[in-house]
């Protein structure tokens, strides 16, 4: 899969020469080449995407047939006759060759019947899609503190390049990425479950109960998603900004007297927030798809924990459906990125990572 | 967080490819590498900083609770009768909810912790580095099929993809080491790759080529010298994801198995405790906090100093 090579770009200013030796198309003839390519990437993309996910399902699917145990045998009981256990294993699609099941399977998860859970005994799809609607809610509370502090830590880190507050905010920001996840929600639970009493220890989200309750309860977990990924982040923002401030185009604006409101809107802060809105699509995906230890730890129903459950009991179908679901929403976050990433930056470039 | 030890810079390729333009390598086919002085001037600038020796100190402690703890006197299973029982002279870090001591089984705990990391990081770095060599040097559709495999097994987030091989492979230490092994492949091999293809270009290559070297001997005594900090850089990166993804995976209550005093596992077992108990639960975590943070910061330095 090609990936749009922005990541480690300088954020080139409009026109200006974008290594390649040749100068930038500009004016009508640059815009109908632009839309051509931009309709040749998406095009592209929905090529790979597809072939990507079908590669992802079948490699998905022979790991999970290697999962040890009976399912048959499990859901029947010792007193089922052999022909008993059979005929369910043919209802449940587990008899025949691991090709006739596999076609079994991803005809029924594009069918829309994903199979029936072999620990909670109901269909496996409203169980998925349940966890990960609130994977998704408690992503989406985490992005919301995640975004503002880590562009505010970048920025200042930028704007601070090489002094004692920027070093300081790097070393910080350093250490507390290489703590494991389950070390920083442990901690928090000591300190503000335990000790303050300010948030429960449980997360579960009642959706019955009181928003706000749910809020309160959701907001440590967030937290350590949010801190988790606030170093790659402010970096990313940090060199966005830093490169935008050294850029001609800059200077140019500061000398012709442009307030500096204007400055950062209109100049800084769309070439930093380039690369940091794709590598925010990267981690979109593995957000939205649950996170398996923070989910665990505060016992909160997402995706990530049900795979955790799937995987300790041997649920082969809500295992192989919970994986599957997860590829495609991290496809379809990196497409999403893309089409923002496009939206945005009106000179981006279609190459692919290597060349 | 990214698991996947993904994150080398392109800083230290330019260095490495900046010095050995000028290495007649038909005499000296080791290149840089081959200086005698160098590795001890670096030792040296790594002795100077300060995070590199406290972490070094922190993971030496480690390695001997790992291999020692028996000789100490400990004993992670016994059933001191007071369960649950507060830090105290007799238990320094108290008991667990089995009456066992939580001093006793965190110094335990780092054998497991240490048993799968470093034989797992250093297969990852095997593995992943002869993969981007050949890919870097042969190009063409070896490349092209290794870099697209990578992509499919890179679509899913790690810990996932993990939790899939842990429940069809089981997670035995044998087992986990070569999971580890190859789930870090793709990211190194990626990264050798990038360093490999800068290095292509250069004359020492070429000359190699013309002299009729085979392709293996070019790869094993032009290249993988000349890659040799990104490999090294690489291997310490993924020897603290390797400790940090046992450790989750036991957390997770997918890896190690009761009574073990795996410092996951420990978290896994006694987080029920954490409103009357917290210091069953914090002590483990500080413990895998301090040995993941320290093997990580060990790697930083050395990226900064190579």
């Amino acid at each position: 899969m090609t990936v749009i090579s922005r990541g480690d770009d300088p954020p080139y200013p409009p026109g200006v020469s974008r290594g390649n030796g040749l100068p930038a198309p500009r004016g009508f003839g640059a815009l109908s080449e632009r839309r051509g390519r931009i309709l040749a990437l998406l095009g592209r993309r929905l090529v790979q995407i597809p072939l990507v996910l079908l590669a992802v399902s079948i490699l998905t699917f022979w790991l999970i047939q290697l999962v040890p145990g009976d399912p048959g045998r499990n859901a029947l009981g010792q007193y089922a006759t052999v022909a008993q256990v059979h005929a369910w294993d043919v209802q449940n699609g587990l008899a025949g060759s691991v090709v006739t099941r596999y076609l079994h399977w991803i005809g029924g998860f594009f069918s829309g019947d994903w199979g029936t859970s072999f620990t909670y005994l109901v269909p496996s799809r409203p169980i998925i899609l349940g966890h990960l609607a609130n994977s998704a809610f408690l992503a989406l509370y985490a992005f919301v503190l995640l975004v503002p502090v880590s562009v505010i830590l970048g920025s200042v880190q930028a704007y601070q390049e090489g002094r004692r507050t920027d070093r300081a905010i790097t070393i910080s920001l350093m250490t507390l990425s290489s703590v494991p996840e389950f070390v920083i929600g442990v901690l928090l639970l000591v300190v503000f479950a335990v000790g303050l009493k300010a948030f429960p220890v449980q997360s579960g989200a009642d959706a019955t109960g009181d928003f706000g309750q749910r809020i309160q309860a959701m907001t440590l977990p967030a937290v350590v998603l949010a801190v988790s990924y606030l170093a790659v982040l402010a970096r990313m923002v940090r060199t966005g900004t830093a490169g935008a401030i050294t850029a001609p185009f800059h200077r140019t604006a500061v000398l012709k007297g442009l307030p500096p409101g204007v400055i950062v809107r209109r100049h800084v802060a769309r070439n930093a927030l380039i690369p940091t809105l794709q590598l925010l699509g990267i981690y979109l995906g593995g957000l939205l798809g649950g996170s398996a230890v923070v989910e665990t730890l505060f016992n909160y129903p997402g995706l990530g924990a049900l795979m955790v459950v799937a995987a300790e009991r041997k649920d082969a179908v809500l295992l192989t459906d919970g994986v599957m679901v997860t590829g495609v929403i991290a496809l379809l976050a990196l497409l999403l990125t893309d089409v923002c990433l496009i939206l945005m930056d009106p000179r981006i470039r279609f190459e692919s990572r290597e060349s | 967080m990214d698991s996947l030890p993904s994150s080398a810079g392109t800083a230290e390729l330019g260095a490495a490819g900046a010095r050995e333009e000028l290495v007649p390598t038909a005499l000296a086919p080791t290149g840089p590498a081959a200086a005698p002085g160098a590795a001890r001037r670096r030792l040296r600038a790594l002795l100077r900083r300060p995070t590199f020796v406290v972490s070094a100190v922190i993971v030496a402690c480690w390695v001997v609770a790992a291999l020692g703890w028996h000789l100490f006197g400990l004993d992670p299973y016994g059933n001191s009768g007071q369960a649950l029982a507060a830090p105290s002279w007799s238990h320094p870090f108290g008991t667990d909810n089995l009456g066992r001591s939580v001093f006793a089984r965190t110094l335990a705990g780092s054998d497991t912790a240490l048993a799968v990391g470093p034989a797992g990081a250093v297969l990852a770095t095997v593995l992943g580095s002869a993969l981007g060599v050949i890919a870097g040097y042969f190009r063409g559709w070896v490349d092209t099929a290794l870099m697209r495999l990578f992509d499919v097994l890179v679509v899913l987030p790690p810990l996932i993809f993990l939790i899939v091989i842990v429940s069809a492979f089981g997670a035995s230490v044998p087992a986990l080491i070569i999971i580890i092994g190859v789930v870090f492949a793709p990211g190194i091999a990626r990264i050798i790759r990038a360093a490999v293809l800068a290095e292509m270009g250069k004359k020492y290559v070429t000359s190699a080529r013309l002299q009729g070297e085979s392709a293996l001997r070019v790869m094993a005594t032009e290249l993988v010298p000349n890659v040799r900090p990104t490999i090294i850089i690489q291997a310490t990166l993924s020897l603290s994801s390797a400790i940090l993804m046992t450790a989750t995976l036991s957390f997770l209550g997918l890896g190690q198995q009761p009574p073990s005093p795996d410092w996951g596992l420990a978290i896994n077992q006694n987080i029920a405790y954490i409103e009357a108990a917290w210091w069953t639960v914090i002590f483990p975590a500080l413990a895998v906090a301090s040995l993941v943070v320290a093997v990580q910061l060990i790697a930083d330095n050395i990226k900064e100093t190579w």
